[in-house]
C-alpha cells in the first residue's frame, strides 16, 4: 500500500514538474507601485507551437495575486489582477502580433518575427507594474502569487475543463510610502 | 365535469405536441442551415474558439434535456406498468415498437454517418491535400522569398558602393541621388532607399509602379538590417494594392563611421498579391483546421448524437401520444365499466372520436341509459314490494298477536292436510308443543285414539264455507275435555288443493260452571226445602222419646223401641242437618277476601296439622319459593286441607304425600301429589261436581268446594296421574290476586 503510494506520489510530482510552471517571480517596489518579474517554463509545447503556426489567437492568462504576509488571517488579498498574453501568426507577412492586456486594458502591442522573441515576449514578465498600494503599511511585508492559466482541456472530448499551473508565490517586500 | 376538462386536457396536448415537433422541425432546420451555412462561413470565424465552446456545450446541454426527456417519459411508462395503469402495456409495446422501428435505422445511420464524418475529416488532413496545400504555400513564400533574396543582393551590393561615400556631404547626396535612379532603372525594382543606419537620406520610385508614397519601412527593420546585415518585411503600400516585398541590406561597419542601409522594394501587383495571400491564408485554414480537428468531429459528433436523440425523443414522443389517443376511449369505457359496477349509472362517457370505437361508446352509454332506467323501475317496483312486504308482516304481526292471544284455538291446515299454524290456545288445549303440531301431517300429529277423533272432523270432500260446529269430548292428559269444533274449509288458490280452519272453543270450565251453578242452586234448594222440616222432625221425636218416658202403662219393650227410633231420627237429622248446614255454606259461600299471603307458610302451617296423621304414611312439603300471594288465606288453607284429606283417604301405609310450591312467573303452583290408589280416568271429569264421592261417606263437597274457591281465584285446578302411582292435583293462581270469576 506504502509503494503504491509512494509511486503515485512520484507520478503526480513528475506530471507536475512536466506541467508548464511559473519561475524566478519576483517583486520589487518602485515608490507605492509593486513590478512583478516572472518566466513561464513548459508553456511553449508542440501542440502550442502548431496552433500559434496555424495563425490561431493563442495565449496564456496570467493570474496575480497581491498579498499582505499573513499567515494567521484569511483576510491576506489585497488586490487581483488578469494579464492576458495572446499572439497570432500572419503567415503572408511571417509575423507575430503579441497583444498583451491588463484586466481587459491593452498594455503593448509589439511584432516580432522569430520564435525566440515570440516566446520571450509569451513566457516572460519584466518589471511589469501590476499594483499599487495607496496607503502602505510600513510594519506589513507584501508578497505576490501567480499562477498561469492554459487553453481549455477537454474531457471526454466535448467537456470543457480549465487548466491552469500551481500557485507560486514571491518574495516579501516592505513598502514605505 | 373531469372527463370534460380531460378531453379538453388532451385536446390541449395535442396542439402542444404539434407545436413542439413543429418546433423539432425548425430546430432541425436551423441546424441543417446552420451547417450548410458554416462552409460559406470565414475560416476565422468557423474555427473560432468561442463559436466551437457555445456549440459544444449548446449540444452538451440540448442532450442532456433530451435525455432528462426521454427518461422521464420512459419512466413514467415503468411506473404506470408497475402500478398496473390500464393500457400501461399498450403503451409500452407501442412505444417500444415505435422506439424500436427508430432506434436500428437511426442508431445505423448515426454510425455510418460518424464514421463517414470521421474518414471525411481525416481526408481532409490526408497526404494529398496537405501535400497541395504545403506546395501551394511553399509556391507563395517562394515567390516573396526569391524576389525578397534577389532585392536583398542588390541592396547588399548598392550599400557596399554607397558605403564609401560621404553622406553628409550635399553634392555626394546629389550625385547618389542620380545614381540610386539609375540603378532603379538598372534593377528595375519598384523603390531603392538609401538610409544612414536608421536615418533615411534618399529614395527612388518607380513612377509606373502604382507606389503613390514612400512606404513605411519601420525603424526595426532598419535596426534589423544595420544590426545583421539584412532584412527584409512584407508590407501593405499605402493604398492597399498589391503587396510590397521589402529587402534591405547593410554594408560593412568600417572603423568608426555608421552603416549605410539600402533598401529595395518590389510591389507584387494586386493579382498576384491576392492570390499568393490566398494561398497562404488556404494553407493556414487548412493548418488551423487541422489543429481544431479533434474538436470539429466532437462537435459534429455531439450533432450526430443529438438529431439521433432528437428522433428518438420524437418517435417515443409519437409513440406516447399515438397510445394516448388510442387508449383514451378505452381507458374512458373502462373507467366507465367501472362506475358502473360500483352503481354510478348516471355516468356517460364522452370521446371525440368518429371512428368505430365512436360507435362502441355510444353503444355504452345506450346500454348505461337503459340500465339506468330499468333500475330505477325495479327500484319502484321493490320499493312497492318493500312497502306492501311491509303491511303484509304488519298485518301478519296483528293476526299473530290476535291468535295468540284468542281463547280459541286455531289451527290451519294445508290442502295436504299439513299442520302450517296452530295458536298457542290450540297447543295449550290439545297438550301439544308447537314442534309436535306445526309442519307435520294430520295423521302423524293425531295419531292417538282421542285427537284422532278430532283429525276425523276435517276429513271429509272439500267444499267451500264453514261447517256446522261440532262438540266434541276428549280425553287429554287423564283429563276430559270438552271443545266446539268449528272446521272452515279455505278457497282453493291457483289450482292447489284448498286449506283448511279448525276453530276449537274449550267448553269444558264453561260447562263445568254451568253444572256447578245449577248443583249450587240445587243445593241452596235441597237446604232450603230440607231444613226446615228437619227441625220439627226432630222436636217431634224428641217429644215422643219423652212421653214415652213419662208413660208407665205402655208395653216393656216398647220404651226401649221408641228411645232407639228417637235416637235414630235424631242422629239422622243431625246427619241430614249438617248435611243441609253444608249445603247451605256451599250455596252461600262469600267471595274471596284477598291479602298478600306467603304461601310457603302458609302450606307449612297446614302441614303441621298433618305430622303423623296416619301411621304409615308420610306427609312432607317440596318445592318451595312461591313467595307471596294476593289469596284469601282461609279459604286456601281450605283448599289444602280439602286436597290432603283425600290424600290421606285414598293412601294407604306405606305411602307418601307431598305437597309442593313453585312459581312460574305472576302464578303460583301447589300440587298435592299421593301415592295412594289414584282416580279413574272416567271419574275426573266428575271430581269437582257436588256430591261426588267413591268414599262411601261424606257430602262429596270437598273437591266442589275446592274448584269453587279455586275458581274465584280465577286460578285452575287439574287431576293428573302421580309416577309411579297415585294421583296428583295441581293448583295454579294469580300471584297478584284476580278474583271474581
Amino acid at each position: 500500500m506504502g509503494v503504491i503510494r509512494a509511486l503515485l506520489l512520484v507520478g503526480l510530482a513528475a506530471a507536475a514538474a512536466r506541467g508548464p510552471a511559473i519561475r524566478d517571480l519576483a517583486i520589487a517596489r518602485s515608490g507605492v507601485q509593486i513590478l512583478i518579474s516572472f518566466q513561464l517554463v513548459g508553456g511553449f509545447d508542440r501542440e502550442l507551437s502548431a496552433r500559434l503556426d496555424s495563425g490561431l489567437p493563442t495565449g496564456f492568462v496570467y493570474d496575480l495575486e497581491l498579498l499582505r504576509d499573513r499567515k494567521r488571517w484569511s483576510d491576506a488579498l489585497l488586490e487581483r489582477s488578469r494579464i492576458e498574453v495572446v499572439a497570432m501568426y500572419n503567415a503572408v507577412t511571417g509575423e507575430y502580433l503579441v497583444n498583451t492586456k491588463q484586466d481587459g486594458r491593452l498594455l503593448s502591442s509589439r511584432t516580432v518575427r522569430e520564435r525566440r522573441e515570440l516566446e520571450a515576449a509569451m513566457t516572460r514578465l519584466q518589471a511589469q507594474p501590476v499594483f499599487t498600494v495607496d496607503r502602505p503599511s510600513p510594519e506589513e511585508r507584501y508578497l505576490v502569487r501567480a499562477r498561469v492559466e492554459l487553453a481549455p482541456g477537454e474531457v471526454l472530448g466535448f467537456i470543457p475543463v480549465r487548466r491552469t499551473s500551481s500557485w507560486v508565490e514571491s518574495n516579501k517586500v516592505r513598502i514605505r510610502g | 365535469m373531469g372527463l370534460k376538462s380531460h378531453f379538453e386536457r388532451r385536446r390541449r396536448d395535442t396542439r402542444w405536441v404539434v407545436a413542439m415537433l413543429a418546433l423539432l422541425l425548425g430546430l432541425l432546420t436551423f441546424f441543417y442551415y446552420l451547417v450548410q451555412r458554416g462552409r460559406d462561413l470565414p475560416t476565422t470565424l468557423v474555427t473560432n474558439q468561442v463559436l466551437l465552446f457555445v456549440l459544444r456545450n449548446a449540444n452538451a446541454l440540448l442532450i442532456l434535456v433530451i435525455l432528462f426527456v426521454l427518461v422521464r417519459n420512459l419512466l413514467k411508462l415503468w411506473l404506470e406498468r408497475r402500478n398496473r395503469a390500464l393500457g400501461a402495456r399498450f403503451k409500452t409495446k407501442l412505444v417500444a415498437t415505435y422506439v424500436g422501428l427508430a432506434l436500428v435505422p437511426v442508431l445505423a445511420l448515426f454510425v455510418y454517418a460518424s464514421e463517414l464524418l470521421q474518414g471525411s475529416i481525416d481526408r481532409w488532413f490526408s497526404g494529398s491535400l496537405r501535400g497541395v496545400l504545403e506546395q501551394s504555400f511553399a509556391i507563395a513564400q517562394e515567390l516573396q522569398q526569391e524576389i525578397a533574396e534577389r532585392d536583398s543582393r542588390d541592396a547588399g551590393r548598392l550599400a557596399r558602393q554607397v558605403q564609401p561615400q560621404d553622406l553628409a556631404d550635399p553634392r555626394a547626396r546629389e550625385a547618389l541621388a542620380r545614381r540610386l535612379a539609375a540603378w532603379r532603372q538598372e534593377l528595375d525594382a519598384d523603390l531603392v532607399a538609401l538610409y544612414d543606419e536608421t536615418e533615411f537620406v534618399h529614395a527612388v520610385l518607380d513612377p509606373s509602379s502604382g507606389l503613390e508614397d514612400l512606404p513605411e519601412v519601420g525603424r526595426s527593420f532598419l535596426l534589423e538590417a544595420a544590426e545583421s546585415g539584412r532584412a527584409q518585411r512584407v508590407v501593405v503600400p499605402t493604398g492597399g494594392r498589391g503587396r510590397l516585398i521589402l529587402s534591405g541590406a547593410a554594408s560593412e561597419r568600417p572603423t568608426g563611421q555608421r552603416r549605410v542601409v539600402v533598401a529595395v522594394g518590389t510591389l507584387l501587383d494586386p493579382a498576384t498579391a491576392e492570390r499568393t495571400a490566398r494561398l497562404i491564408e488556404a494553407y493556414q485554414g487548412y493548418r488551423q483546421l487541422e489543429v481544431q480537428k479533434g474538436q470539429f468531429k466532437a462537435s459534429y459528433l455531439l450533432m450526430f448524437v443529438l438529431v439521433t436523440l432528437v428522433i428518438l425523443l420524437a418517435s417515443s414522443w409519437l409513440g406516447l401520444f399515438l397510445a394516448r389517443r388510442l387508449m383514451a376511449p378505452i381507458q374512458a369505457l373502462a373507467e366507465g365499466t367501472r362506475k358502473i359496477s360500483s352503481g354510478d349509472l348516471d355516468h356517460r362517457i364522452e370521446v371525440d372520436a368518429d371512428d368505430e370505437m365512436a360507435g362502441v361508446v355510444d353503444s355504452f352509454n345506450a346500454m348505461t341509459e337503459e340500465l339506468a332506467r330499468n333500475r330505477a323501475l325495479i327500484e319502484n317496483k321493490q320499493r312497492e314490494l318493500l312497502d306492501a312486504n311491509r303491511r303484509l308482516d304488519g298485518e301478519r304481526a296483528r293476526l299473530s298477536a290476535i291468535l295468540a292471544n284468542l281463547a280459541a284455538g286455531v289451527i290451519a291446515l294445508d290442502g295436504e292436510a299439513r299442520v302450517v299454524a296452530a295458536n298457542g290456545a290450540a297447543q295449550r288445549m290439545l297438550r301439544q308443543r308447537e314442534e309436535e303440531l306445526v309442519g307435520r301431517r294430520l295423521a302423524e300429529a293425531w295419531a292417538d285414539p282421542e285427537r284422532a277423533r278430532l283429525g276425523a272432523l276435517l276429513g271429509g270432500a272439500p267444499g267451500a264455507g264453514a261447517r256446522a260446529p261440532v262438540q266434541v269430548s276428549l280425553v287429554l292428559g287423564g283429563e276430559r275435555r270438552t271443545f266446539e269444533a268449528k272446521v272452515t274449509e279455505l278457497p282453493a288458490d291457483g289450482g292447489q288443493p284448498a286449506g283448511r280452519i279448525l276453530v276449537l272453543e274449550d267448553l269444558t270450565e264453561l260447562i263445568r260452571a254451568q253444572k256447578l251453578a245449577a248443583w249450587t242452586e240445587a243445593a241452596r234448594r235441597i237446604a232450603h226445602e230440607i231444613k226446615n222440616p228437619l227441625t220439627p222432625i226432630r222436636l217431634s221425636a224428641e217429644r215422643l222419646r219423652a212421653r214415652s218416658r213419662e208413660h208407665e202403662g205402655a208395653p216393656p219393650a216398647l220404651p226401649a223401641l221408641v228411645e232407639e227410633a228417637v235416637e235414630i231420627i235424631v242422629r239422622e237429622v243431625g246427619t241430614m242437618q249438617g248435611l243441609v248446614d253444608e249445603f247451605s255454606r256451599y250455596a252461600r259461600m262469600t267471595g274471596p277476601q284477598l291479602a298478600a299471603t306467603p304461601i310457603d307458610r302458609l302450606v307449612q302451617e297446614v302441614l303441621a296439622l298433618y305430622r303423623e296423621v296416619k301411621p304409615g304414611v308420610e306427609v312432607v312439603a317440596g318445592g318451595g319459593g312461591a313467595g307471596e300471594a294476593w289469596v284469601d288465606a282461609e279459604q286456601i288453607r281450605r283448599v289444602l286441607i280439602n286436597l290432603i284429606d283425600n290424600a290421606v283417604e285414598a293412601t294407604a301405609a306405606p305411602g307418601r304425600i307431598e305437597v309442593s310450591t313453585g312459581r312460574r312467573a305472576d302464578t303460583i303452583t301447589l300440587a298435592v301429589a299421593d301415592s295412594g290408589r289414584g282416580v279413574a280416568p272416567e271419574d275426573r271429569d266428575k271430581l269437582f261436581l257436588p256430591f261426588f264421592s267413591r268414599k262411601g261417606r261424606g257430602t262429596g263437597m270437598g273437591l266442589a268446594i275446592v274448584h269453587r274457591i279455586v275458581s274465584e281465584h280465577a286460578g285452575t285446578i287439574r287431576v293428573g296421574d302421580n309416577a309411579p302411582r297415585g294421583t296428583v292435583f295441581t293448583v295454579e293462581l294469580p300471584a297478584g290476586g284476580r278474583a271474581g270469576a
